[in-house]
């Protein structure tokens, strides 16, 4: 069981969310604009923050910036816009997923439990992370499928170790460069393309509809815990 | 100048008449030293030039020296003269006077100049500062023609706009006076200047009013009487003048078109927020519901006329957005495969019941589009293809280059579009019998050949080899690596 803040200033929001969240079985507090959000969050601790994006007062790209401070909770943004430049935007600020209103409740659910188990894990990266048939081991570098040695060149092992930092958040292409090339000078975007291509051709079963490697279009990659 | 000319022809019989004067003086007074004669004769010349400058200067240093040889020098009233010592003194006294009123004169000339250049200044100032108060066209050429014709001392002064096609016509005028219509024409065109004497004194001029290395138009002075370098310097004024008003009014016109687009767009989406909302809140209630009764038709069909209605509503919305020309391509350079890739991401649940191949070549077709409204126009091919052909069967996007652009394709295996009717289909509203029985509005490929076309691209439908319809996107590729 989980504390679960969901921020909406829409009541029958915040009521379907609390509802779902429930039946998951976490523990949910609502908030109504981001300020209220704030004061909760600095009263207890809770293990994800859900929140609208249009909020009267503190909107939620605020809010992010604001947790982002002094909190590595987890986030999740719900929007009703389809703008890539807006996501990239809120992710760039911290936020680690989101959700285009109107959304299923399953997909929601889904997304909300691969960011809460990175927060449970959260202090102790295990070395040896193991996704259906896929092992990782980080101390040794090396990567198993179906209990298979894969060879990866330096620059896939750190792509795939970087996703697995933050399994089910999104991270742009920006946020990946800087933390795989170290710079995001003199790479684009399509270097980053192509060695997603031959990490996903040699870890998925299909790499043209890939289970763990997900494009998130226009904004950047996800490793997918869920299926 | 003429002035001037007319002071320096007084000026000699006046230099003269000083020289004289001096000496009667110094004759009525002889107890006067031979030293003090020669000073006080210096003075006389100095005074001469420095009152009608050089020519009579000159003339009143040999008078005075003759005088002084004469009038003074032993053995009187004669040119003669006795001590050796005094034709020395005549020698120096000669070249004394000589500098002196050559100095003298040189100093008033400067003096004039100066006093001159700094009315002409202080005139280009307060005319610069008139222009600069006004920021409308009219009433800047109105007093611009009646400033200019008092800084430069003209009987008329007017102002000739080029137009479009480059025909000059008279924008503003201090009077109905005639001016030369070749001689405006040709300082226009060559932009050089133009000068002659009046007829009523003073100078005709006709002056190019330089805007950047281009020409507004013409600055025409009737019987200028100050320099022509002011006059030039107040045709480059009337440019930058011109220049300044047309620069504001472009700012003006595209801060209004800005906060316009900025207006609408925070409008529109709060729109979609009020639109959407309702729509994810009954969605939402109707799956936890399920999820605790347990699944029925009822919540399934309610969830899938839910998603059905939110689609619908996006359409709309990109159409408003589309018509109210907020929604402006921000182009980048990239390629077709991306635009597939993220289309697929995207769209690929609608794909679900079919087999999808993608024929996506590694090359480099990169094409300069707006990524997110390609997608959108891709993915609503892919919609199409997945609603009008059978369940099972194939559809296959494809990227390929041909000459100078990318082709973006999907093609399916579906009943086809007739060819008469492919042309049509792209409108809006426009639905075939054939889709009766299948949900829509009739936007989806209107809306996707709108995006396109925006991106520089073409939309089209085709037939299928195999029957079925092509789906396909003309994109001119991207110059340059």
């Amino acid at each position: 069981m989980s504390r679960v803040l969901v921020v909406d200033d829409e009541a029958g929001i915040r009521k379907v969310v609390r509802d779902a969240l429930e039946r998951a079985g976490h523990e949910v507090e609502t908030a109504g604009d981001g300020e209220e959000a704030a004061r909760l969050l600095e009263e207890s601790d809770f293990a994800l923050v859900i929140t609208d994006l249009n909020m009267p007062r503190m909107d939620g790209r605020a809010l992010v910036r604001s947790i982002r401070k002094g909190s590595a909770v987890p986030i999740l943004v719900l929007t009703v816009r389809q703008e890539e430049r807006e996501k990239v935007r809120l992710l760039d600020a911290g936020a680690d997923d989101y959700v285009t209103k109107p959304f299923g409740v399953e997909e929601l659910l889904a997304r909300a439990r691969a960011l809460l188990r990175r927060a449970e894990t959260r202090g102790d990266t295990p070395a040896l992370d193991r996704w259906g048939d896929i092992e990782v081991d980080r101390d040794a570098r090396t990567v198993r499928k179906k209990g298979e040695p894969v060879h990866l060149t330096p620059t896939e092992f750190s792509l795939l170790t970087t996703l697995l930092s933050k399994p089910g958040a999104v991270w742009t292409h920006r946020q990946l460069l800087a933390a795989v090339w170290g710079t995001t000078a003199g790479v684009t975007n399509d270097t980053l393309r192509v060695h997603m291509g031959s990490l996903r051709r040699k870890l998925e079963d299909d790499p043209n509809q890939p289970r763990w490697i997900r494009t998130e279009p226009w904004v950047g990659f996800r490793f997918s815990p869920e299926s | 100048m003429l002035e001037s000319l007319r002071v320096r022809r007084v000026g000699y019989p006046a230099a003269v008449l000083l020289v004289l004067a001096t000496i009667g003086i110094l004759k009525l007074f002889p107890g006067l030293a031979d030293s003090s004669v020669a000073l006080l004769l210096l003075l006389s010349v100095f005074l001469a030039a420095w009152i009608w400058e050089s020519g009579p200067g000159a003339l009143a240093a040999i008078l005075a020296t003759l005088g002084f040889n004469f009038f003074f020098i032993p053995p009187v009233h004669t040119f003669s003269v006795e001590d050796p010592r005094n034709v020395v003194a005549l020698v120096v006294f000669l070249v004394s006077a000589l500098l002196i009123g050559h100095l003298s004169a040189l100093a008033r000339v400067r003096l004039r100049l100066v006093e001159t250049e700094r009315a002409d200044l202080a005139a280009m100032t307060r005319l610069s500062q008139a222009f600069l108060s006004d920021t409308n066209r009219e009433s800047l050429l109105g007093i611009a023609a009646d400033r200019l014709r008092d800084a430069l001392g003209a009987d008329h002064v007017s102002i000739l706009l080029a137009d479009e096609q480059g025909k000059l016509s008279r924008a503003a005028a201090t009077s109905d006076a005639g001016t030369r219509e070749d001689l405006a024409e040709l300082a226009y065109r060559q932009g050089n200047s133009a000068s002659f004497p009046s007829e009523s004194g003073g100078t005709d001029i006709y002056l190019p009013i330089p805007v950047g290395v281009q020409r507004a138009g013409v600055l025409v002075a009737l019987g200028l009487k100050s320099s022509e370098r002011m006059a030039e310097g107040c045709a480059v004024l009337v440019g930058l003048a011109l220049e300044r008003e047309r620069f504001l009014r472009l700012a003006r016109a595209a801060e209004e078109t800005r906060t316009n687009e900025e207006m609408k767009s925070t409008l529109l989406a709060t729109l979609a927020h009020d639109l959407k909302t309702p729509v994810a809140t009954a969605r939402a209630a109707v799956e936890n519901w399920s999820a605790q009764a347990g699944p029925s038709e009822g919540s399934r069909l309610a969830v899938e006329q839910l998603r059905f209605l939110t689609r619908r509503i996006g359409e709309l919305m990109e159409v408003v957005r589309l018509d109210s020309g907020v929604a402006r391509p921000r182009r980048e350079v990239v390629s077709g495969a991306e635009i597939v890739e993220a289309a697929v991401a995207r769209f690929g649940d609608a794909l679900a019941a079919h087999s999808l191949f993608i024929d996506v070549p590694p090359s480099n077709n990169r094409v300069e589009v707006d990524p997110s409204q390609l997608t959108e126009a891709l993915g609503h091919g892919l919609e199409n293809a997945a609603r009008y052909s059978p369940a099972g069967t194939e559809i296959r996007i494809s990227v390929s280059e041909e000459g100078k652009s990318a082709f973006l394709r999907v093609t399916d295996r579906g009943t086809g579009v007739p060819p008469s009717d492919r042309e049509r289909v792209l409108d809006r509203f426009v639905r075939l019998p054939a889709a009766a029985g299948i949900p829509g509005t009739g936007l989806g490929l209107a809306i996707a050949r709108s995006l396109v076309e925006m991106n520089g691209g073409k939309l089209r439908l085709m037939g299928a080899s195999q029957g079925g319809t092509v789906f396909e996107i003309e994109l001119p590729l991207a110059g340059g690596p």
